[in-house]
């Protein structure tokens, strides 16, 4: 995103002779694709559906040419992964699958087409999720990496990190009932659900934060203001992302 | 199974010489269980909560193209196993609980890309893992599998998925005792599925990779190409190479012969009861 552009019109672009993105199933590096993507994670109550919420709103209001996609949302695969939770039939093998289903699904269908078309794309949970989710119910790390092999790099992953503590308590208190999986009953870790929840969150946590260095994770502190950790999100946007070249196409300008 | 590795066509694990060879005997012989012993049981990683040691039952593996005569002989295995006394439990694609219907649906409606189906598939392939074939060979079963991770891994690699992709995410997958392959000719297999259906489906001609818009030549095409690899998987993987074309009899007798010997027991005479007489021929 380093190139300056203006908005004057330009020609059309070209498709390439030959296809800029790697074989499915290898890594793609941010450079394959003009777009850029923005990823937010975190554990449940760590405040980051929110900010990336004020974050959408920011870059709507500003005209810019955005797509939001948030983790287990393919109507495609809704049905298996409602049937699998109802009945308890997920296994952690086949939790993760089912997951990485739908997202290959976004992926394939959404997120790739727009980044390859220049939007910005921003992301409620990425892979990330699922490694950190997954190896907590005792995946295999190195599975899991080869298993979302095929999804883009972001250009920046935000980390919202809250005290096991505070974000446990956030969900505890508005929330009448956990369901099943969401409080990892599956693991057997308690049969209290919310002290399962707590167990199951500390081990998220654990694995996100194994991922900081290694994944280049912008880690943003949870229990500021809201409107303060907005301030830091959309300053550190601003300046990793050329956010002109978002900005309404005049040719699409109504 | 390292993602990280360079093209190389397979894993470590299966490509080292000194990897023990499919499984045959191991897993009824010596039930240790444990680490070291994980790569006689699956490909290259232990499936997550399993303990393989006390595995008694026999994981049989019927691969094949539409067409090469799989489920004839697998009915016929059936009757016949269940005639010397074995429990069988068959599995297959699309028959889990959690995802079968689902990827049905996903066919039909033809709007799904590959990389969602392989996973589809992958999902579907470990439900029945272990839900059916796991809890089956626990209790000493026979299970009879018309077809097997090497379908999955050929229909994702000739669409271009990447093949050390398509081995990481099958390295949970158990190792069978034995894997038949019933090789035809694609020809013979289009003629024997066009008189099953009177029509070829839009996935068994692989029309979803534009090969050609003449049906037959996109049948063909398609399917050479999905032979093509399992020619590759089969050395590698211990095929037991078995000639589709050759009369059901034939096939059924070279079967019986090999799963007899993996059960140890004597291969007798076997004549199909008057319910399969029909594909007797």
């Amino acid at each position: 995103m380093t190139e300056t552009q203006d908005t004057t019109p330009k020609p059309p672009r070209q498709e390439p002779a030959k296809s800029t993105l790697p074989q499915p199933g290898r890594p793609v590096p941010s450079r394959a694709y003009p777009g850029a993507l923005i990823v937010v994670e975190g554990t449940d109550g760590s405040g980051k559906s929110t900010q990336l919420y004020l974050l959408k709103r920011w870059l709507e209001i500003g005209g810019y040419r955005l797509h939001f996609t948030e983790w287990n949302s393919s109507p495609l695969v809704k049905s298996a992964t409602r049937r699998g939770k109802q009945r308890r039939l997920l296994t952690p093998v086949t939790f993760s699958l089912l997951h990485a289903a739908d997202f290959a699904d976004r992926c394939e269908r959404q997120i790739m087409p727009l980044l390859q078309a220049d939007y910005l794309v921003l992301a409620d949970r990425y892979t990330y999720t699922g490694f950190a989710r997954d190896a907590a119910r005792g995946c295999p790390p190195r599975w899991l990496r080869n298993l979302y092999r095929f999804a883009p790099v972001p250009d920046i992953t935000f980390y919202f990190r809250a005290p096991l503590d505070v974000a446990v308590n956030r969900i505890l208190s508005g929330r009448p009932k956990l369901k099943y999986y969401e409080a990892g009953m599956d693991l057997g870790l308690s049969y209290d659900r919310a002290e399962s929840f707590r167990l199951f969150q500390a081990r998220i946590l654990e694995e996100y934060d194994k991922m900081v260095e290694s994944d280049n994770f912008v880690v943003l502190d949870g229990t500021l203001p809201v409107n303060k950790l907005q301030k830091q999100m959309r300053d550190i946007v601003a300046e990793r992302i050329d956010l002109k070249r978002f900005a309404p196409r005049p040719e699409e300008a109504v | 199974m390292s993602p990280n590795e360079p093209e190389k066509p397979e894993a470590p694990a299966e490509a080292a010489p000194a990897a023990p060879p499919a499984p045959p005997a191991k897993p009824s012989a010596a039930p240790q269980g444990g680490e070291a012993d994980v790569s006689s049981y699956f490909f290259g990683e232990q499936l997550v909560g399993c303990d393989p040691s006390d595995i008694t039952g026999k994981l049989v593996v019927i691969e094949g193209m539409d067409g090469s005569g799989r489920s004839t002989q697998i009915a016929l295995l059936q009757e016949w196993l269940e005639s010397e006394g074995f429990a069988v439990q068959t599995s297959g694609l699309r028959r889990s609980y959690l995802v079968g219907k689902d990827i049905d649906q996903l066919l039909a409606r033809n709007a799904v890309t590959r990389m969602t189906l392989a996973l589809m598939y992958a999902t579907d392939f470990f439900d029945q893992l272990e839900h059916r074939v796991l809890p089956a060979l626990r209790a000493g079963t026979v299970v009879l599998a018309d077809r097997f991770i090497y379908t999955l891994m050929a229909r994702g690699v000739v669409r271009g998925i990447n093949r050390d992709y398509l081995t990481g995410l099958y390295a949970m997958a158990l190792r069978p005792h034995l894997t038949f392959w019933l090789n035809v000719r694609p020809e013979t297999a289009f003629a024997r599925e066009f008189k099953k259906a009177q029509a070829i489906s839009y996935w068994e001609a692989g029309r979803d990779m534009s090969l050609s818009h003449d049906l037959y030549w996109s049948f063909i095409r398609y399917q050479t190409m999905i032979k093509r690899e399992f020619e590759v998987m089969a050395k590698r993987h211990e095929f037991i190479d078995l000639d589709g074309e050759a009369s059901v009899q034939a096939v059924n007798k070279q079967l019986r012969q090999k799963i007899a010997e993996q059960l140890g027991i004597r291969a007798g005479k076997y004549t199909p009861s008057a319910a399969l007489a029909h594909l007797w021929r």
